[in-house]
């Protein structure tokens, strides 16, 4: 047969950089539906003295076991009969309706089952969703967390990075590795370079649970993330967990005064096989209920490392954004994603980001690639530090604070150089493999891993190794860097260690500012209640918003 | 990816035909197509006691139900890689299939504690791989390589051979990391449906068996 005549329009667009991406029809019988399965349940409760005798269409005595801790630890039973009868519709108008404050929303919202949740979801369209979410957030001031890695985990060059996302306005760095036996050293980068670069940045090692509850409680990280929870019992039976083992977690970084937050999100149960026949959202609804139940103050969501697959099926997107909204419904801080590289389209990758950008939230990513992508040891970010300047243009653009700010050449080359002078002291005083003065210039100004030399890995292995099984704490770091001359780093980590005891930083969604003070949803409650209220840009804020250094100055001409 | 679009499309088939037919999922390997290898189970998969063993998992589906990694490395190319690194550096290798899980963390620390020098691999259908050893939490690991589109046959030897390397006690340069950002937007979706058809295959109460692998051709 002749091959049919192709249209020139049509081969350009197949060309189009979307056409890259993965795009996958519904698959009802194993989950791979975004929002609004039919195997999804109806939402009922039955309350019974003071007990959920039936929820979602399901009897007690056949709850699964993430029904049951849901049943018992997440839904107020005292308000669940008068939220309950109300309609998804009625729900949902109250989210955007400026006129009802939002703690009657999340007084109703607490009492709600996952069923009902996710059907409160399907009413609203991804407008009315950002509507809601700049009403329902929990801390009125937007902030922004980035992800500081690096595809050789150099640990200079990893200062380096820390120390410029702290300065470029990211309040939370995380990190993770490429090879596991790094991770002590990427701890200790990060520790360091986010103090350089601004006291009080909080950071973090997504690794292994029992390993990143170690390094939390040595002082060498600051808060944690990477403690997942799931929708569907099988897989978190997969993973030797239950809702009790991750509560339990939970409550031993609550012990050691270290924040935390866990992690879900759509697409997780289904990429796993282990759906169970239900829509994605529907799952995550259950997740923020476990986490709810928990007592944890927040969680990241947002798809996070399973974007691509909501992402390949209709409507994903805007589920994604919705359970960022029933988080911050269930007043939980939210970390709400946009952390994962999903698509081949720079325009597709804008629209993505704009349902938390524009309205804010706790965290708007989860985190922004503080170095280039081809570093993001999390697989790549929606956004890394090559976009940067598209960032600070679109926060001056439409006036939105985006947690970032304008920052010079100088103080970013004086930044990165002062953290890695810090790296190389460390490593001196601790007997680690040297750092030499040319490692130290070239992670000053590089901009990623291939700008750097390669290190001997085995021994920095050895060394890392060593730290750890010598029981090395934050204070021995302070110490060492106190006694190389920099007393400042030195003194910007002793108030963090200062944080987790006095635990204010325990709140629901908080950060630290420079001088210790924490901002939280304690003493920086969202107060949103239509144009006027919530959160106002202070002129200071504004104008160092305007500052990008690129634009041109009507005076100089 | 007009292949993978075909991928999926013969794996939705494939689902949907079981799911009309009402035919349970089986519980045991299907038969061999055309994958270059054949495996044959030999019962129960015993600890081993040899110090220069490296046991190697993979799920029931490898070489069966499918034949190729997510980028179509065929899974006989995968174990000769593998065994290839592991008998460069003078070691034995075992292979087990695990049935009870398809988490790649579980099968290679299951693989490590059966194996006698504590040294395991696990390898997914899609190519996933991880380096285990048996006193580390299974979440934990000594290499990991999460991104299955990008493991070629070449990564596969060195796998092989890093493996062998803990197995004699050195401490080698880990296999470099590989880090593609576009991986997932080109291929989540398609590794989502892939791994739902090998958990197909999960019997938790199955334990892993010994298989003895014999290359075609």
């Amino acid at each position: 047969m002749a091959q049919q005549k192709r249209s020139k329009r049509f081969e350009v667009l197949e060309n189009r950089a979307v056409h890259k991406d993965g795009f996958i029809g519904e698959w009802i019988d194993v989950g791979l539906i975004a929002m609004g399965s039919p195997n999804d349940p109806k939402p009922s409760i039955k309350v019974q003295n003071g007990k959920v005798v039936e929820m979602d269409g399901k009897t007690r005595a056949n709850f699964d076991m993430i029904e049951q801790f849901v049943a018992d630890y997440s839904i107020d039973t005292s308000v669940a009969e008068e939220a309950m009868s109300k309609s998804c519709l009625e729900l949902a108008r109250m989210l955007v309706d400026i006129n009802v404050p939002r703690d009657e929303v999340r007084r109703l919202f607490g009492a709600l089952t996952p069923a009902k949740l996710a059907g409160v979801m399907a009413e609203m369209n991804i407008v009315e969703i950002m509507m809601a979410m700049q009403k329902m957030r929990c801390r009125q001031t937007p902030a922004n967390q980035a992800h500081v890695t690096s595809a050789k985990d150099h640990p200079v060059l990893l200062a380096a990075d820390a120390a410029e996302a702290a300065l470029r306005g990211f309040v939370e760095i995380e990190t993770t590795v490429g090879v596991v036996r790094y991770a002590p050293f990427n701890a200790l980068a990060l520790l360091i370079g986010g103090q350089v670069g601004r006291p009080g940045t909080l950071s973090q090692d997504a690794l292994e649970e029992a390993f990143e509850l170690q390094i939390g409680m040595r002082g060498l990280t600051a808060y944690a993330e990477t403690v997942s929870v799931y929708g569907t019992e099988s897989v978190f039976v997969d993973g030797d967990d239950t809702p009790w083992s991750k509560s339990f977690l939970a409550s031993a970084y609550a012990s050691r005064g270290l924040k935390m937050r866990f992690t879900s999100g759509t697409g997780s149960e289904v990429q796993m096989g282990a759906a169970e026949g239900r829509s994605m959202l529907y799952l995550e609804a259950r997740c923020v209920m476990v986490t709810k139940g928990a007592g944890v103050q927040g969680l990241q969501n947002g798809s996070i490392s399973c974007i691509g697959v909501p992402g390949a099926v209709p409507s994903g997107i805007r589920a994604i954004a919705a359970e960022n909204l029933i988080t911050m419904a269930l007043d939980l801080e939210v970390a709400s994603g946009n952390d994962q590289t999903f698509s081949h389209s720079d325009l597709r990758r804008v629209a993505r980001t704009i349902p938390q950008f524009f309205p804010g939230t706790d965290l708007i990513f989860s985190g922004y690639s503080a170095t280039p992508n081809y570093d993001n040891m999390f697989a790549g970010s929606n956004w890394d530090i090559e976009d940067v300047d598209d960032y600070l243009a679109l926060q001056r653009d439409f006036r939105v604070d985006g947690g970032l700010k304008p920052v010079s050449e100088d103080e970013v080359i004086a930044a990165r150089n002062k953290a890695a002078r810090a790296m190389q002291a460390i490593f001196e005083e601790f007997g680690f493999p040297p750092i030499t003065d040319e490692e130290v210039e070239l992670a000053t100004y590089a901009n990623g891993s291939k700008d750097v030399g390669t290190r001997n890995v085995p021994e920095d292995l050895k060394a890392a190794e060593r730290l750890m099984k010598e029981g090395v704490t934050g204070i021995d770091v302070a110490k060492a860097l106190a006694k190389r001359g920099f007393r400042d780093i030195a003194a910007a980590l002793v108030m963090m260690m200062k944080q987790r005891v006095s635990g204010d930083y325990l709140q629901t969604s908080a950060w630290i500012a420079s001088d210790g003070t924490v901002y939280s949803a304690v003493n920086d409650p969202n107060t949103y209640q239509g144009p006027g209220t919530g959160y106002q840009m202070s002129e200071e804020r504004w104008n160092e918003i305007k500052a990008i250094p690129w634009a041109v100055n009507p005076e100089d001409i | 990816m007009q292949l993978s679009q075909e991928l999926i499309q013969k794996v939705i088939a494939e689902v949907l035909a079981e799911v009309m037919n009402g035919a349970p999922a089986p519980s045991s390997a299907p038969e061999a197509e055309v994958s270059g290898i054949v495996c044959t189970e030999k019962g129960k998969a015993a600890r081993g006691t040899d110090p220069r063993e490296v046991v190697v998992a993979v799920t029931p589906a490898f070489g069966t139900t499918f034949t190729k990694t997510i980028v179509d490395v065929p899974h006989a190319e995968v174990l000769r890689q593998i065994f290839a690194g592991i008998e460069e550096e003078g070691l034995r290798v075992r292979v087990i299939r695990v049935y009870h899980t398809a988490d790649v963390a579980f099968m290679a620390h299951q693989a490590a504690k059966l194996s006698g020098s504590g040294i395991g691999i696990g390898v997914l259908s899609r190519g996933t791989s991880i380096i285990h050893q048996k006193d580390l939490n299974p979440l934990s690991n000594l290499e990991l390589f999460p991104q299955s589109p990008l493991l070629d046959p070449l990564t596969f030897r060195a796998i092989g051979k890093n493996a062998a390397k803990y197995a004699k006690g050195e401490q080698p340069t880990p296999v470099p990391t590989k880090n593609d950002p576009m991986a997932r937007p080109r291929y989540q979706g398609l590794a989502a449906l892939l791994h739902n058809k090998e958990a197909r295959f999960i019997d938790r109460n199955k334990a892993p068996m010994e298989i003895s692998v014999t290359f075609e051709g």
